[in-house]
C-alpha cells in the first residue's frame, strides 16, 4: 500500500470514528420554544444542559400544564418539529499509529461531513406525549431512529409519581450525553469496558449513553427536586435470548436536589444510579451463525455509583458542578473463552459549566475531566493498566441569536484524550481533537 | 469514604448557611432578577417591561405591560399595588389558559429576585405601598342552599351582561370589551373548572372583592356582603366538577389553589 493510499485510508478512518463519536444527538427543542413562546433559556441552563424549569417540564411529560398543552389548544401553524445541525471544522491527532512507515502521529483536520437530528416532540393529547427523533442524514444516506417513545404522565391517582414512557429512550443518566454541552467528547464512563484488547465480545456491546428499548418508570415532586428512574430494557446491540425480555436489564436512578436561597452556594444535588445489564452467552445457530432471538445463559454487566452536584453563584448563572463516580463489571462469560475473570474498572468525570452573569447570558463556559481505571484485567497476562484513560475537555460557546424560535451559536472546543497501552508496541495513546463549530436549531 | 463525606457535608453547609441572611431578608435583588427576567419572561413581556416582547404579537390575552403598576390579580384592594405574595403567587401558580405558566419550578429565591426586577420598571412601586390585603372570612360550607343563593346573586349583580346567562363568557357585552391598554378581551368562561390563578374558593373569592385591576371587571367590595360573596364563589364552583369544593367549610388546605 502506498503511503498516499494509506494516508487517505487513516485518514476516512478517522473521520469515520469522529462522526461516529458526534453520532449521538443533542436534545434540545426549539418547537416547545415555538409553541409556548419561551426562549431557549428557559429550559437550559447553558444549551443544552437542562435548568430546573427544563427538568420540571421534561418531567412532566413536556407539559406546562395551564391548558395549552394538548395539540388542539396550540396555534393552527405549531409543528412539533425542529432541526438541529452543527457545521463544523474539526483538527485531530491520535499518537502512536502502527503504519508501515513505522509508529507515526495521524493528523487530519477539515469540515466534518455533519449529520442532522430531526427532533420530534410534543403533546398527543392531555398527559399522553411522544419523543421521535430521526438522526444520521450524513452524506453516508444512514438514518436510524435515535429515540422513540410515548409518554403517560400521572396514571395512578393523578400524580407525579407515577408515568410510563414505552419505546426506545435513554436512560436517566446523571449527566446526559443527549444533553452534554460538550458537543466533541464523549462521558468516558458510560461507554467503557475492560479488556480493549479482548476479541469481539458481547461485554462491548453494552453502552450506558445508547439508548435502550423498553419501559421507564419515573415519578417527582411538584417542582422536581426529588425524582426517580427506573427503566426495564432489553440491553442494546443483543442478539437475543429465549427469555420474555430478550436481552433483560433494568437501570435505575434517584436523584434529590436541595436549595439553599443563597447567592454563594444556591443549590446542590446528590444521587445514585445502577444498571444490570445481561446478555447471552450461548446460542442456538443456524449454519454457525447465532440465530436472533436464540440466545441463553445470560450473563451480567454491571455499573454503580453516585452523583453529586453543585450549583455556585446565583442559580441564574451558576458556576455548575458536576461529579460522577462509577464502577464497572462485566462477567467473564461474556468475554467468551477469553477471559479467566470478570472485567472490572471504576472512573468518573468532574464536569464545570459557568454562565457568566454579563452579557444577558449569551456565553456558556465549560471544562470536564474524564477518568478510568481498571482494576481486574479479564484478559490474563494484560497489564494492569491498559485501557486506563485521562481526557480533559474545555470550550467555550458563544449564543450569537436566542429567541422562542430557534437558536444559533459558536461552539469551539478542545479535548485530548490519553489512553494506556493501546498504541503501537504498547505505547499510550493521545487522542486530541479541536471543534470549531456553528450549533444551530430551528 | 465516611471521612470525606463527614468534610464535604459542612462544607456544603456554610456555604448553604454563608448567604441564610439575605434570603430571611426575603427581599428580591433586582440586579439577579434582571437576569432571570432575561433568561424567563423577556420573550412574552420584552425588555422594557411594556408587555411587547417577540411573542406577544401572537398570543392573548396580551402579556401584562409592568410600567403602570396595574395588575389583575392581587389580595389588595381595587386601585392598589399588589403585595410580593400576590406577584409570587402568580409566579408559582401561572395563569391558566394563558401563555403565562407556573414558575414553582424555578424556585423562591428566584422569584423574589425577579419580583424585585419586575418592580422597577414602574415608578408606583417607589413611590407607593401595597395597601393591606383584604380580608377573607372562613368558607361556609359548599351547600345546595349556597349555590342557589350565588345564582341569584349572579343575576342580581348582572354577571351575565359579560359572562353570559351559562356563565360560558358569552353574555350582550362580552364581544365589546377591552382592557386599559386597548386589548380586546373576553370574559372568562367560568363552566372550564379552572380559574386563572388558582382554584381555591379563597382565589375566587379574592377577585369579587378585590376586582381585576385593569380589566372591566370591577371590585364588588363596596356592594357585595362576604356571604354574598361566598355563595358566589360555590355557584361558580357547581358550574363544572373540575372545580374542588369545601364541603365541610374547613380551612382551605395550605397550598390552595396551586395548579
Amino acid at each position: 500500500m502506498s503511503k498516499r493510499l494509506l494516508s487517505l485510508v487513516l485518514r476516512i478512518g478517522l473521520c469515520a470514528g469522529l462522526s461516529l463519536a458526534l453520532a449521538a444527538p443533542s436534545s434540545a427543542i426549539p418547537a416547545f420554544a415555538r409553541k409556548y413562546g419561551l426562549r431557549c433559556t428557559s429550559c437550559h441552563e447553558s444549551w443544552p444542559v437542562l435548568n430546573d424549569f427544563g427538568r420540571n417540564f421534561r418531567d412532566n411529560g413536556y407539559q406546562l400544564r395551564l391548558g395549552k398543552d394538548d395539540v388542539v389548544t396550540a396555534e393552527p401553524g405549531y409543528w412539533p418539529v425542529s432541526v438541529h445541525i452543527t457545521p463544523s471544522y474539526q483538527y485531530t491527532t491520535t499518537t502512536n499509529q502502527a503504519t508501515d512507515q513505522g509508529t507515526k502521529s495521524i493528523e487530519s483536520g477539515g469540515v466534518a461531513d455533519a449529520g442532522m437530528d430531526l427532533l420530534m416532540a410534543g403533546v398527543l393529547t392531555k398527559n399522553i406525549s411522544f419523543l421521535v427523533v430521526p438522526t444520521g442524514f450524513a452524506s453516508d444516506g444512514n438514518v436510524h431512529l435515535e429515540s422513540y417513545w410515548a409518554d403517560f404522565s400521572r396514571l395512578i391517582a393523578n400524580s407525579d409519581w407515577f408515568n410510563l414512557r414505552v419505546g426506545k429512550h435513554e436512560v436517566d443518566l446523571p449527566a446526559s450525553p443527549h444533553r452534554g454541552i460538550s458537543l466533541a467528547e464523549p462521558y468516558l464512563i458510560y461507554g467503557y469496558h475492560p479488556g480493549v484488547n479482548a476479541p469481539a465480545n458481547a461485554a462491548g456491546a453494552f453502552g450506558l449513553d445508547t439508548n435502550q428499548v423498553g419501559f421507564e418508570m419515573f415519578g417527582h415532586d411538584k417542582a422536581s427536586l426529588t425524582r426517580y428512574n427506573v427503566s426495564v430494557f432489553s440491553a442494546n446491540d443483543s442478539t437475543g435470548s429465549r427469555n420474555a425480555l430478550s436481552s433483560p436489564s433494568i437501570y435505575g436512578h434517584f436523584q434529590k436536589y436541595f436549595r439553599t436561597g443563597s447567592d454563594t452556594l444556591s443549590q446542590y444535588e446528590f444521587g445514585a444510579w445502577g444498571v444490570y445489564a445481561t446478555y447471552p452467552t450461548t446460542f442456538l445457530t443456524s449454519g454457525g451463525v447465532p440465530i436472533a432471538g436464540g440466545g441463553g445463559n445470560v450473563q451480567s454487566t454491571t455499573r454503580y455509583g453516585f452523583e453529586a452536584q453543585v450549583w455556585l453563584l446565583h442559580e441564574v448563572a451558576p458556576l455548575h458542578l458536576n461529579l460522577v463516580y462509577g464502577r464497572g463489571s462485566d462477567n467473564k462469560a461474556l468475554y467468551f473463552g477469553s477471559a479467566d475473570r470478570a472485567g472490572t474498572f471504576q472512573g468518573g468525570f468532574l464536569e464545570a459549566i459557568w454562565v457568566p452573569d454579563v452579557d444577558l447570558l449569551h456565553w456558556g463556559l465549560f471544562t470536564r475531566y474524564d477518568v478510568i481505571r481498571n482494576q481486574d484485567q479479564p484478559i490474563p497476562g494484560t497489564p494492569s493498566n491498559l485501557g486506563d484513560q485521562n481526557q480533559i475537555t474545555v470550550g467555550v460557546r458563544y449564543t450569537i441569536a436566542y429567541s422562542n424560535r430557534d437558536e444559533v451559536g459558536i461552539h469551539v472546543e478542545y479535548g485530548t484524550n490519553r489512553e494506556r497501552g493501546v498504541g503501537a508496541a504498547g505505547l499510550d495513546v493521545r487522542s486530541s481533537l479541536l471543534f470549531l463549530g456553528v450549533d444551530f436549531l430551528y | 469514604m465516611s471521612t470525606r463525606i463527614a468534610t464535604v457535608f459542612p462544607i456544603l453547609a456554610a456555604l448553604s448557611l454563608g448567604a441564610g441572611a439575605s434570603s430571611a431578608a426575603e427581599v428580591g435583588d433586582a440586579q439577579q432578577g434582571k437576569l432571570i427576567y432575561q433568561r424567563y419572561c423577556v420573550s412574552c413581556h420584552g425588555e422594557r417591561g411594556n408587555g411587547q416582547g417577540e411573542f406577544a404579537d401572537w398570543i392573548t390575552p396580551k402579556p401584562r405591560d409592568y410600567r403602570q403598576g396595574t395588575f389583575k390579580w392581587r389580595s389588595t384592594p381595587s386601585g392598589s399595588l399588589p403585595t410580593d405574595a400576590d406577584l409570587e403567587r402568580v409566579l408559582i401558580n401561572g395563569l391558566y389558559g394563558t401563555y403565562m405558566p407556573s414558575w414553582n419550578a424555578i424556585g423562591h429565591h428566584q422569584r423574589l429576585d425577579v419580583i424585585a426586577y419586575i418592580k422597577t420598571f414602574s415608578p408606583r412601586f417607589a413611590a407607593e405601598k401595597p395597601q393591606a390585603p383584604i380580608a377573607i372570612p372562613p368558607e361556609p360550607p359548599y351547600t345546595t342552599e349556597s349555590v342557589a343563593r350565588g345564582a341569584a346573586a349572579y343575576k342580581k349583580f348582572n354577571c351575565s351582561q359579560c359572562h353570559g346567562d351559562s356563565a360560558q363568557g358569552d353574555g350582550p357585552s362580552a364581544h365589546e370589551l377591552k382592557d386599559d391598554w386597548g386589548n380586546q378581551i373576553v370574559p372568562y368562561d367560568l363552566t372550564q373548572g379552572h380559574v386563572k390563578c388558582g382554584n381555591g374558593g379563597n382565589d375566587i373569592y379574592r377577585v369579587f372583592i378585590a376586582g381585576l385591576s385593569g380589566t372591566p371587571m370591577p371590585s364588588f367590595a363596596d356592594s357585595v356582603s362576604p356571604a354574598e360573596a361566598w355563595d358566589l364563589v360555590h355557584f361558580i364552583q357547581s358550574l363544572s366538577p373540575g372545580y374542588a369544593k369545601n364541603l365541610t367549610g374547613a380551612a382551605a388546605p395550605s397550598g390552595e389553589g396551586s395548579p
